[in-house]
């Protein structure tokens, strides 16, 4: 199975995307993770203003059969989240990248370096898949 | 070490993703849970559930013996007739859930779940007793197709044309590409279909027909959603070992009537702890475990199953509520994620479905 891994985004091994802008880190799950997943039905993110940690849960998608829990890949504050997306959940099968989750304000900036390239999550989702 | 079904290379091959389940690697989906839901209700779909088991009762006691060990009137039904039954020990509790199907007034068919195999065996064998039969487990030597939707009878007829007018919920002995099949009108789905057991061989080439006339192949997922959308009863969710079919709405299925049967005594006027209430959600899905709340978030039970209703594109779950509590005016909410979702509880099942 091919998989679309865009070489300008960075990457989490629990399969979320991030694309840096200045401050700002737009997170969303990645092609692997809704292929994965399957009929996505369901999504919910935080609110706008609410704090969320690295490695820390900061929503859920689940798919007709599952639950999985997402995790940010950042720590900050939600500045934005994809309304659009929580009402509309398939379009994350559409398309995983255009359909954003959150935007958050990146609060330590040297987090950033412990994110995945694309070549390295690309080499993740081969020896998990 | 997980078991394989005879047809388990197939599903690999049409690359489905395969998942561990009673200890068999099963499809559990082929290409996606909806588009495998919609086949079945609008059009005809295939499922691989060979790992369930067969048990044969045969002889002059065959009747008498499975009439005996399951709540159900086996005795009474018409030959021919396909009778759904719990199988409970003498305290009531449920051991499984079976179709018994009356072949011949000498031969009686038992499919079982896959995970009850061995202890359903166990259990009935241990109670043949002065009964004079032959019972057998002959899951080995059979595979099992579900045919399901409203399309199934005349996909099933270009296949087997000698194929006689059938009731819902009977069964047939014949014969398909000159080998040895029972077909029987019964199904998961709530949808019209066909249970197909035959030797290994004759039901990999109907799978391989099924397959070539347009079918859609069906994985477990699909098949539990289509089962709780027309809410029936799944062993190790709505029945275990510590229920009674009165605890999970099967009263219908236990027949004071009958002389005798195992559990007779103890379910005759048994004072049911829980009921089992079907709940639509408005938003949010309700997941298997979740507890169940009154108004004032008092714990009044759990869900026992639950997904997303592809039909209604709503949350749906069957839960089982602790029996005083189930009044008329009572108000449900389900637990999801610390919150409190309200939902409704209905009579009928969520979706109709549209067996004959």
């Amino acid at each position: 199975m091919s998989t679309q891994i865009p070489k300008n985004l960075k990457y989490t091994k629990e399969h979320e995307w991030v694309l840096i802008e200045g401050d700002t880190a737009t997170i969303g799950i990645t092609d692997f993770a809704q292929s994965a997943l399957g009929d996505i039905v369901f999504a919910e993110v935080p609110d706008v203003g609410t704090s969320v940690s690295a490695g820390a849960t900061f929503g859920v998608v689940e798919s007709i059969k599952s639950v999985s829990d997402l995790y940010a890949p950042l720590t900050g504050e939600v500045i934005a989240k994809n309304t659009d997306v929580e009402g509309s959940p398939e379009k994350i099968n559409a398309g995983a990248y255009e359909a954003w989750l959150i935007k958050v304000k990146v609060k330590n900036p040297g987090e950033i370096a412990q994110l995945l390239t694309a070549e390295a999550y690309d080499q993740f989702c081969q020896t998990s898949a | 070490m997980t078991q394989r079904t005879s047809l388990y290379q197939k599903h690999v091959d049409l690359k489905a993703k395969i998942v561990d389940f009673a200890g068999w690697d099963m499809p559990v989906q082929y290409t996606s849970v909806k588009d495998e839901v919609f086949a079945v209700r609008q059009k005809v779909g295939v499922f691989d559930v060979s790992h369930m088991g067969e048990f044969f009762a045969e002889g002059p006691d065959a009747i008498a013996f499975i009439d005996h060990l399951v709540t159900n009137n086996i005795q009474e039904a018409p030959m021919g007739k396909a009778i759904y039954s719990p199988l409970c020990r003498e305290n009531g509790t449920v051991i499984d859930d079976l179709i018994v199907y009356k072949l011949a007034p000498q031969r009686i068919l038992i499919c079982v779940n896959a995970s009850n195999i061995d202890k359903d065996f166990t259990w009935m064998k241990a109670h043949v007793g002065n009964f004079n039969v032959k019972f057998t487990n002959q899951s080995n030597d059979y595979s099992l197709l579900a045919l399901q939707g409203p399309l199934t009878e005349a996909t099933l007829r270009t296949f087997i044309p000698q194929l006689p007018a059938m009731e819902y919920y009977s069964v047939w002995e014949g014969e398909c590409f000159g080998k040895h099949i029972i077909l029987a009108r019964t199904g998961y789905t709530g949808e019209d279909g066909f249970e197909i057991f035959g030797g290994h061989e004759t039901v990999a080439q109907l799978w391989d027909s099924f397959m070539k006339a347009g079918v859609t192949p069906c994985g477990l997922a699909s098949r539990d959603v289509l089962r709780l959308e027309v809410c029936y009863p799944l062993y190790g969710h709505e029945l275990n070992d510590e229920v009674t079919p009165l605890d999970a709405a099967l009263g219908w299925t236990v027949k004071q009537g009958k002389p005798a049967f195992i559990g007779k005594e103890a379910l005759n006027g048994y004072k049911p702890r829980f009921k089992l209430v079907k709940l639509l959600v408005e938003k949010g899905i309700p997941r298997e475990g979740y507890a169940v709340c009154d108004a004032e978030d008092n714990v009044i039970g759990s869900v026992t199953s639950g997904t997303m209703s592809v039909v209604l594109n709503q949350g749906v779950a069957l839960a089982r509520i602790e029996a005083d509590k189930v009044t008329a005016g009572q108000k449900y909410f389900i637990d999801i994620r610390q919150k409190k979702y309200a939902a409704t509880p209905t009579s009928k099942a969520f979706v109709q479905g549209g067996h004959k």
